[in-house]
């Protein structure tokens, strides 16, 4: 219980103290407050919470609440799911210690159809020991990872089982953990922490609001094109050569400006040429998908596999194997461009 | 007569079918949670965010409406009849929408006909990229389902269905089936257990059946050293070694998977290579196919063994489908539903013929050759027929002829 603290019979533990939140400030539960705040600083700062050597297996699973109560009043959304996630890497690192049989109980615990089996395929002459997954499990846990051998197009399935190896299964597991734990604290709850407590939290959030400033880079002022993704250069090249481009298309690549920073007049401008050019539609949809109309969402462009999908990805480049999608790709080739030389367009 | 008296004809028969039919109509299951949308006549938006709570009451709706097309949500939802973002989604059925525009065909769908927005030009066969005249990109299609077609989408069914079956393991009871109405079919999965997936577990699933994404490599496929799975394995990797094995004697197949040069490379040494395929077991060196062109081959295996559905329906966790035994408005034959084990068999100009009853007259501006049950009909160009009403009523909502002054007494 104490390695897996977001177990369903750990939870019962969550109940009990929940009765006793008015008892966190007496001196029996100091250690275990240190260690919840140490939780969430790690997270912080090092985006995975340790496995800790220093304190004792009650410490360990009793901090795990305490700090998940003092993230949910943090009202941070981002701050919770930067602790979900460093959760599931400390879950992760455990889980792939474990063995099949383990692996498969806690599967359960997750109300996931697996079990243990041999995989041979004669004439590869490749034997495996691995767990068999039921299909959905798999999806619902693993579209989130990037590289081609989690698509299910390349898996080995059969009567609605994926085959998978014990340490592909620690980290499905490990994304239940964390989708787990994200959901658990996006429940909104008065929770009334002690007043020593909730100025421990803001101090967290503020080391939390400061460190994440320092990372965030601004998008720059002016879109540099030379910076696009494969995928997005060419729908934005078919549309100034003034070919037709699908619904679809439309949609990635004026989302896609759109989140770059460059204007409606500007994205309008770029659609111009197309021989079916209806300003005032073109307009209404730019609009649309900027948020300004209808259901006033902003939109986001679709993600790579999305793309992939839709037979949009022109296939990839060496930026696109450590991105999800075209705005990823867009950042990630900002900070590494040279800055004298970029075509830029004034958004 | 003129376009607003055919309609009203169109009008009246749908009106007719309903008035003897809705008592038959089955409604969706779990009716209190779906959404309901209908396409009228005279109107061009649709109604939609209609809610039931039984059958009955669905079925009352439908005679007094009338209506052109009826859909029902593939979702479920808590208020079907709230707008969308506060209907509360609660699942959805898992859709797979096989249409006769998304395969090649061999009838190359020369009945089609596509006109110019732009400057009027028409001509036959799939729509082009641009306009031969003008150069213009936009068109409207007037596209007939002709046997062919509907033969391919139907291969593209059987293919799927046993994709289902094998690697995702449904069982034949959760996999409803159904003919359109039109030109392909619609395939449902009523489970439990795909009931919540997200929009993007349902896109690997729509990639999965489409061999988008896939990588040979992480298959057991290595084209420098020719070695790769068997044909008895199982998921994708036995249908690479089929599809590999199938194209490898098949000089046809392999041109028209546009592989020439490897066609041309083994020659007629294809029976050979299988034969040492079965004997000495699969892949092999083949005289004269470097690792490109088996790189080629084992795509051309993949490209066959995929089944070609519209991956945007499959992904859509909010898509609106037509309910089985209602009428689609393009072509006047019904939607209807198909055990999967009498697929091959499945006749749709017999068994969706939804008028059967008298004959009518009409004007026919053009229309290829097309079959109800037994009979051939046309080619028709400016001809006044007089043709039994499923015939009639085709053309009619196809929109290549009009009715005449003898129509409506014609019964």
């Amino acid at each position: 219980m104490a390695k897996y603290p977001f177990a369903p019979q750990a939870a019962q533990r969550v109940q009990e103290l929940d009765h006793r939140t008015t008892e966190l400030e007496s001196q029996e539960y100091a250690k275990i407050l240190q260690r919840a705040e140490q939780r969430i600083d790690e997270a912080i700062k090092t985006k995975q919470v340790t496995l800790p050597l220093s304190f004792d297996d009650e410490t360990e699973l009793l901090s795990f609440p305490i700090a998940m109560m003092m993230v949910i009043s943090s009202n941070d959304k981002s701050l919770k799911r930067t602790y979900a996630l460093a959760e599931a890497k400390r879950a992760y690192t455990l889980l792939k210690q474990e063995n099949r049989t383990k692996l498969v109980a806690i599967g359960h615990l997750f109300n996931w159809k697996i079990r243990p089996v041999e995989v041979y395929t004669k004439n590869l002459g490749s034997g495996a020991l691995g767990l068999s997954l039921d299909f959905a499990n798999y999806l619902k846990n693993s579209t989130i990872f990037h590289e081609s051998k989690w698509k299910l197009v390349n898996r080995n399935m059969l009567s609605g089982e994926v085959f998978v190896t014990a340490d592909e299964a620690a980290r499905l597991l490990a994304e239940e953990v964390r989708v787990n734990i994200e959901k658990k604290l996006d429940l909104e709850m008065d929770i009334g922490l002690p007043l020593t407590l909730v100025s421990k939290v803001e101090k967290l959030r503020q080391l939390y609001t400061e460190l994440r400033k320092l990372q965030e880079e601004e998008m720059p002022k002016e879109v540099v094109v030379e910076s696009f993704p494969p995928c997005i250069n060419r729908l934005y090249n078919t549309a100034i050569a003034q070919q037709h481009l699908s619904h679809i298309e439309r949609f990635t690549l004026t989302s896609f400006l759109l989140n770059s920073g460059m204007s409606i007049e500007k994205i309008v401008e770029c659609f111009r040429p197309t021989s079916d050019f209806s300003e005032k539609m073109t307009r209404y949809q730019v609009e649309h998908i900027a948020g300004g109309k209808g259901s006033r969402t902003k939109y986001k462009p679709p993600m790579c596999s999305t793309l992939r999908t839709h037979r949009l990805c022109p296939g990839s480049d060496k930026t696109c194997e450590n991105i999800y999608g075209p705005l990823g790709y867009y950042k990630a080739r900002l900070r590494t461009r040279p800055q004298e030389t970029s075509e830029k367009i004034r958004a | 007569m003129n376009g607003i008296q055919t309609q009203a004809f169109i009008q009246h028969k749908f009106a007719e079918y309903y008035n003897q039919n809705s008592g038959n109509i089955e409604p969706p299951t779990s009716i209190g949670t779906r959404e309901f949308a209908f396409s009228l006549f005279r109107q061009k938006t649709m109604l939609r965010h209609k809610g039931f709570q039984d059958a009955r009451g669905f079925q009352e709706f439908l005679k007094r409406l009338s209506p052109g097309d009826v859909y029902y949500s593939s979702a479920y939802y808590e208020s079907p009849e709230e707008e969308m973002l506060r209907k509360g989604w609660l699942g959805a059925d898992l859709i797979f929408d096989i249409d006769a525009d998304h395969i090649p065909t061999a009838c190359d769908k020369s009945h089609d006909i596509w006109i110019c927005k732009d400057c009027n030009s028409a001509g036959h066969a799939a729509r082009p990229e641009k306009c031969p005249q003008c150069g213009g990109q936009k068109f409207s299609v007037i596209s007939w389902p002709c046997d062919v077609c509907l033969e391919s989408a139907k291969r593209e069914v059987m293919k799927l269905i046993e994709i289902l079956e094998e690697d995702f393991g449904f069982s034949k009871q959760e996999l409803i089936l159904a003919f359109s109405g039109h030109r392909g079919y619609h395939v449902q999965v009523e489970a439990e257990s795909i009931k919540t997936l997200d929009s993007m577990a349902r896109r690997e699933i729509a990639d999965y059946l489409a061999g988008t994404g896939l990588e040979p490599t992480l298959h057991g496929v290595n084209t420098k050293t020719c070695v790769g799975p068997n044909l008895e394995d199982v998921g994708w990797k036995g249908r690479i070694a089929k599809g590999t094995y199938e194209l490898l004697a098949s000089q046809e197949e392999l041109e028209k998977a546009g592989l020439k040069k490897v066609s041309a490379a083994i020659g007629s040494q294809g029976k050979v290579v299988q034969d040492r395929w079965r004997k000495k077991g699969p892949w092999g060196l083949v005289v004269g196919v470097g690792a490109e062109g088996w790189e080629n081959i084992v795509q051309g295996a993949v490209a066959m063994q995929s089944v070609k559905i519209d991956t945007v329906v499959t992904a859509d966790v909010h898509r609106l489908i037509r309910l089985a035994n209602t009428i689609h408005r393009e072509t006047g034959l019904r939607k209807v539903q198909i055990l999967p084990s009498g697929i091959e068999q499945f006749d749709p100009f017999r068994s969706a013929i939804a008028f059967n009853q008298g004959f009518v007259t009409v004007d026919i501006v053009e229309a290829p050759e097309f079959r109800i049950e037994d009979t051939s009909y046309g080619p028709f160009k400016n001809q006044r027929v007089e043709l039994p009403t499923a015939a009639a009523m085709f053309l009619l909502c196809k929109g290549a002829a009009h009715t005449t002054e003898d129509s409506a007494t014609v019964q």
